[in-house]
């Protein structure tokens, strides 16, 4: 999913004539999309919800083009490659997010959204609860796990750029932010869209292709899997190398914290007819499972290569979809697929942007109690100022950009699932309730990671940060609202109660 | 099954998966059954989640009900059988290509939910989710909101809004 953090080292060199050919024409095809969006973004609803003017299409495709970025092409594979059918496990719930993210929060947001006109995912949060605290913290949370996350996906990017056109990281880095700035700043949230469906076409389309020519080369799905079996029986074992405790937990943390992943979650605001969510989980989960192909099927492919020396085992696992494509398939495919990696990234990126400026002039601002003037033009220099910084750090050594990237997830699901995803649907839940839940997954998420990264201290096998800081907000959740049970009645506006009840 | 039955369901998942991850902090290898926690309790949190979501007033889930009980027996099942199988051998028949137990894990767990669940969503969602009736009244309280307040959308979004009798 959302994990181009893994991608921060170098890719094989790219720079063939197909390959730039193809990759000049992408970006050509999405700076017109960005012009054309920017013609039709004149108000601040047009540059952060699209105007609520998409329709179904749309909305599946820039929903699966948000979930995954470059990770799921380059960084993916690579750990499939390395950890066998363990590294499934952050993939596994897609068969099911889709549907549960639907009933809990579509139909309700897109309504809130309606009813209140909001336009952020802390909107709903304030809203819920009639609290600016809740709706400001949230905030700052999403922020802070935005520009990581922008940072890590940048210098993904940046990876790419280098390796198709040989400008250089750092270079590269900075055309890949102009880029996604240049249609995100002029068309917004609009312009974003609108490449998604470019892109999350592209990417569905590359990895079908490709899982087709893995089965061609690796002997179909049969001879793989005796390849890996006679090798390394453990490799297709149900939890691969990595041991239950650690898979199921990516289970449990993919799964859940994806009902708090507010740049896919923004999008349901921007649907024009809330009765066409009706076939959204069905087109959005199988977009998704297409496009996961690539994952698994490089993944175990390469391996199987690897045993039976038609490859030289892989020095970075992240080397695996590059070789493959460059070694097994047509070079106009690899293009496709590298544009993919890029279109992919961008389109994360470029929601992220989304996000994190609304954070800036609407949300933080609302919990100040001040009000932004013009947030259209406050909303398009933010945007500048959070990309700037996101690619200010992506300069930073990479183990350090990966350690802003970690926090991403689980700062994301702490924050959002207990006190939006359950809190919607339940009256019993209290202001007091959110904001500790909200403050428990900040606290936890970001004191642990830190010491991590310094070797403080870290988690036993099995135990990651962000799924212990999504259990620590859930309980909090739950018990703060039980104690302070007496006022939720009093703390729910008529409106928002009546679109908990439809 | 109702919303009760719904948080109690997201409570119990929860505190399975914490008592998961609080034995991994004990002395030793984690516990045989720390697994088995972690697996059921996380199907269990996913289904609880999506009954929470769309249990109506009144109504429970309805037919809603066959699909979460089917994809918490695949989810969950799932996850128990492939920790109780025994391991496969090289000379072990494949399913689809697939290890027995990978079979399970992809085939079962990764790709069964998605011809349900989609499809339960869909099958129900004009008695169960949102009815022409329920967005008129929705779309009722926010025409009244904006003439009442007289401001725009997202003016204030925490504010109070007036929501007239018949839209409630």
């Amino acid at each position: 999913m959302t994990l181009a953090l893994l991608q921060t080292g170098a890719m094989p060199k790219l720079a063939q004539p197909a390959i730039v050919a193809v990759a000049v024409v992408y970006f050509v095809i999405v700076a017109a999309i960005g012009a054309w969006a920017t013609r039709r973004t004149r108000t601040a609803s047009d540059f952060f919800v699209a105007g609520e003017g998409i329709g179904l299409i749309a909305l599946t495709l820039a929903a699966m083009s948000a979930t995954l970025s470059g990770f799921a092409f380059i960084g993916g594979p690579g750990l499939v490659y390395r950890g066998g059918l363990g590294a499934m496990y952050l993939v596994l719930p897609a068969a099911v997010t889709a549907s549960m993210t639907s009933w809990v929060l579509a139909k309700r947001m897109r309504l809130l959204g309606e009813v209140r006109g909001l336009i952020t995912v802390p909107d709903a949060i304030g809203a819920r609860y009639r609290s600016p605290l809740a709706q400001g913290l949230s905030g700052v949370a999403i922020l802070i796990a935005v520009i990581g996350y922008m940072a890590t996906n940048l210098l993904a990017l940046g990876l790419v750029i280098d390796s198709i056109f040989g400008t250089g990281l750092r270079t590269g880095v900075w055309i890949g932010m102009a880029v996604v700035l240049g249609y995100s700043v002029a068309g917004g949230i609009l312009a974003g869209v609108y490449t998604d469906v470019f892109q999350g076409t592209l990417m569905a389309v590359a990895s079908v292709l490709v899982f087709l020519f893995t089965l061609k080369v690796g002997g179909g799905m049969g001879g793989i899997s005796r390849t890996l079996m006679a090798a390394d029986p453990a490799f297709l074992g149900p939890f691969g190398t990595m041991g239950p405790g650690a898979a199921l937990s990516l289970f449990f943390v993919f799964g859940v914290g994806s009902m708090g992943q507010p740049h896919v979650i923004h999008k349901f605001y921007m649907l024009r007819d809330p009765r066409r969510l009706k076939w959204y989980p069905l087109l959005v989960t199988c977009a998704l499972l297409l496009t996961m192909l690539l994952y698994f099927g490089v993944g175990v492919a390469v391996k199987a290569l690897v045993v039976k020396g038609q490859l030289p085992a892989l020095a970075n696992p992240d080397d695996a979809t590059p070789i493959f494509l460059l070694r097994f398939t047509p070079v106009l495919l690899a293009a496709l697929v590298f544009s993919g990696v890029a279109a992919a990234i961008m389109s994360t990126v470029n929601s992220f942007m989304s996000i994190g400026a609304a954070a800036v002039t609407h949300d933080i601002p609302v919990a100040l109690g001040m009000r932004t003037k013009n947030e259209l033009r406050w909303g398009r220099i933010a945007t500048v100022a959070i990309s700037v910084a996101a690619a200010a750090l992506a300069m930073l050594p990479g183990a350090l950009v990966a350690f802003l990237g970690i926090f991403g997830w689980g700062l994301f699901a702490s924050t959002i699932v207990p006190a939006l995803g359950f809190g919607l649907n339940w009256e019993g839940a209290t202001r007091q309730g959110a904001i500790a839940s909200i403050s428990v997954g900040m606290a936890v998420t970001l004191a642990f990671e830190t010491m991590a990264y310094f070797n403080v201290y870290s988690f036993p096998t099995g135990v990651t940060v962000s799924g212990l800081s999504l259990v620590l907000s859930i309980l909090v959740f739950f018990a703060v609202s039980w104690a302070t049970r007496a006022r939720a009645a009093e703390q729910i506006d008529p409106d928002v109660r009546l679109v908990m009840s439809v | 099954m109702t919303r009760r039955t719904a948080l109690a369901g997201l409570l119990a998942g929860t505190l399975a998966i914490a008592a998961a991850y609080g034995s991994a902090f004990l002395p030793g290898p984690p516990p045989g059954w720390a697994a088995w926690a972690l697996g059921i309790g996380s199907a269990t949190v996913m289904v609880a989640s999506m009954a929470l979501g769309a249990v109506r007033e009144g109504k429970g889930v309805g037919r809603l009900k066959w699909s979460f009980a089917f994809v918490f027996v695949v989810l969950a099942g799932g996850f128990c059988a492939v920790m109780a199988l025994p391991a496969e051998t090289a000379a072990s028949p494949l399913f689809l290509g697939l290890p027995l137990r990978a079979a399970i894990v992809l085939i079962g767990i990764g790709l069964l939910p998605l011809l349900v669940l989609p499809v339960a969503y869909a099958l129900t969602f004009d008695d169960m989710t949102l009815s022409e009736d329920d967005l008129e009244r929705v779309r009722a309280a926010a025409k009244a909101l904006r003439a009442g307040a007289g401001t725009p959308p997202h003016a204030d979004a925490n504010a109070a809004p007036p929501v007239p009798a018949e839209a409630r």
